[in-house]
């Protein structure tokens, strides 16, 4: 029993980590229709801020709140000066920022010398109840990414922001004709999704530590995710990486992780195959 | 999302121009930049060896092998529109294959491991395509892309976990190839052999995309739709293509394994198809020697680059990579190459067209 009850708490938080990673990457490519290959990177970017502003003396929270902001500046930029000449070629787009990627990849890697990199968790220690200990780090991950789910959901779907992003999606023509700049919708709406990532980044650094090809294996992890659970709509994605994340964190209680985490990538794959639509058919955000 | 309208390829309407017979005795009438540059890439790979020093002889045999890669991986993206991302799988698989061929039943002549590795990169691509790209939904360019990486992935994680792959360090010291009793080192020998096998998979290649078979290809490639409507069965095409473009991965790989003497995880995974996807589209997608010009730029100056820039060489090669997307979408290629050329011809040659027609 008590196994069982840790075992399902490794099981929520590893899945809280994947859905938070997910996230941005869902929003980016439901709402604009870009697989963004860069995403990965930007997790990396976010967990080398809070890494960099750990390393100068500074505490880790404040790193933690840096990250998603610089990660989505950054995303804004490259929106402006790269990302939006893809639109109309969904697929060069994809090779776009794969280099975009490569680039973060290999400067972050130059930058800590090829190195493990280990940041303090700022909340360290556990809870015990009963007999059993709970990391409290990872409690409060499970905490804030069900919290980022619900502000975003709340963002996309009650403010005025939110419409102006539905309104760009379903219709571009009609959006500009009503005169919302479609352009700076994208702008943002990408740097959102970034900056979900930094704080992705940011969160998980305590957790995994940081290598230059962290992002690399969230990145397949996220497409995975955002393919089974459906391109198009919000909650697709987040259904997606809870199924990818629970399976990826379950499946090696039973058997050996290497083989865990190749059958999980091959039993999605297999699922889209004959579900190209996803657990979540359907576009847009329901409210 | 649609395969069609990459973006990076020409439109229809360029090809049909060049099929018209109008344009065709036009385009007859110019000097032709490819046959040319063809022949030069094939003279200076020739004369090479003899004055390059050993060492670098080495490492141009190793480019070579790259090129043949490449060129795999440009038949499936430039002209068939499926992007394997995972292209490295077959290349991988190959190289393994005829690694454990020479570890545990000591076989390493050339007329037994090519087609060994040949073999099994073209049946692990046709198995792949089989699932990815045949069935009753059409599948979309990012589930194959997706599918791909992830089978290279997938084979990068298992032999990195594998006890009888050699785990994290691969295969070490395979045994020198050999032709009869001659052993076959590093070296010019390997170096022209190499080169002929290039060049023999090029011209089958330049071949099989000039036919009706490559029409066919050019057409899905554009509009998978209208091809689909005149009869052609699409998905079968595209298997076929990437079966054969496994199959040349295979031979790459197979080279590969024995000229570097070890095979490892690297091969299979990622790093690899990422390599080869910078190649062709620095060279230039949809002409067979934008793949292999792509290959030796890049190559040659990460050699030379990276000796005194060794930490910054791949952020330099990323923004050249996204320099090249953003404001050369076909490659290097095409700042010498004009459209008409690039696309080029299909079907029986020109001149007895224009004979037959009265």
């Amino acid at each position: 029993m008590d196994t069982l009850l840790i075992a399902m708490f490794e099981i929520l938080s590893f899945g809280a980590i994947v859905v938070l990673v997910v996230l941005g990457l869902g929003i980016i490519a439901s709402m604009m229709g870009i697989f963004n290959f860069a995403q990965g990177e930007f997790v990396l970017l976010g967990a080398y801020v809070t890494y960099l502003v750990h390393s100068v003396g500074l505490p880790v929270p404040l790193g933690m709140l840096a990250a998603p902001v610089a990660v989505g500046a950054l995303g804004f930029v490259l929106e402006k000066l790269v990302v939006r000449r893809f639109y109309l070629a969904p697929i060069v787009a994809m090779l776009g920022t794969y280099a975009l990627g490569l680039i973060i990849r290999e400067a972050v890697r130059g930058l800590t010398g090829g190195l493990y990199v280990s940041v303090p968790e700022p909340i360290s220690g556990s809870i015990t109840i009963g007999s059993l200990h709970f990391a409290t780090w990872r409690g409060v991950i499970v905490i804030i990414t069900l919290l980022v789910i619900a502000a975003s959901h709340a963002l996309l779907a009650y403010t005025s922001f939110g419409l102006r992003v539905r309104a760009s999606l379903e219709n571009p023509q009609l959006a500009r004709a009503s005169g919302i700049s479609t352009g700076m919708i994208y702008s943002l709406t990408f740097a959102f999704g970034a900056a979900l990532a930094g704080l992705a980044g940011a969160l998980i650094v305590p957790v995994f530590s940081l290598f230059a090809d962290l992002g690399i294996r969230f990145l397949i992890q996220g497409f995975v995710a955002v393919m089974v659970g459906g391109v198009g709509s919000f909650a697709g994605p987040v259904a997606g990486a809870s199924v990818i994340g629970t399976f990826s964190a379950w499946l090696p209680w039973l058997m050996s992780p290497v083989i865990a985490d190749v059958l999980v990538f091959v039993l999605a794959i297999i699922f889209i195959k004959f579900r190209p639509q996803g657990l979540v058919s359907g576009r847009g955000v329901n409210r | 999302m649609s395969s069609t309208g990459t973006g990076i390829q020409p439109p229809p309407r360029v090809i049909e121009a060049a099929r018209s017979p109008l344009m065709a005795s036009a385009f007859a009438g110019r000097t032709k930049v490819l046959p040319i540059l063809e022949l030069a890439l094939l003279i200076a790979a020739s004369i090479a060896p003899l004055v390059l020093r050993d060492y670098i002889t080495v490492y141009a045999t190793r480019v070579l092998i790259l090129c043949l890669f490449a060129l795999s991986f440009d038949l499936v993206w430039g002209y068939a529109g499926i992007l394997s991302l995972g292209q490295s799988l077959f290349f991988g698989m190959a190289g393994y294959g005829v690694a454990l061929l020479s570890r545990d039943f000591g076989v390493g002549s050339i007329f037994a491991v090519l087609p060994a590795g040949t073999l099994i990169g073209f049946v692990a691509a046709l198995l792949l395509a089989g699932f990815l790209l045949l069935g009753r939904h059409p599948s979309s360019v990012v589930f194959v892309s997706l599918g791909t990486m992830t089978g290279a992935y997938a084979a990068d994680r298992l032999a990195r976990g594998s006890h009888y792959l050699g785990g994290q360090n691969g295969i070490p010291s395979i045994q020198p190839m050999t032709i009869g009793s001659h052993e076959l080192s590093e070296g010019p020998g390997f170096y022209y052999l190499v080169l002929a096998i290039l060049v023999l998979i090029y011209l089958l290649s330049r071949f099989l995309l000039r036919s009706q078979f490559g029409l066919a290809l050019a057409g899905l490639r554009e509009n998978e739709q209208r091809i689909a409507f005149l009869g052609y069965k699409v998905q079968h095409l595209k298997a076929i293509i990437f079966a054969i473009s496994g199959a040349i991965a295979g031979t790459a790989g197979s080279l590969y394994a024995f000229h570097e003497g070890f095979v490892w995880t690297n091969m299979l995974g990622v790093v690899m198809s990422t390599q080869v996807v910078l190649y062709v589209l620095f060279g230039g997608s949809g002409t067979l020697i934008g793949a292999v010009i792509g290959t030796a730029i890049v190559e040659g100056l990460s050699f030379w680059l990276s000796d005194n820039y060794r930490d910054i060489w791949p952020i330099i090669l990323g923004v050249l990579l996204l320099l090249v997307i953003l404001f050369r979408p076909l490659g290097l290629i095409s700042l010498v190459l004009g459209e008409r050329e690039r696309v080029g011809h299909f079907g029986p040659s020109l001149k007895e067209k224009r004979n037959a027609a009265p």
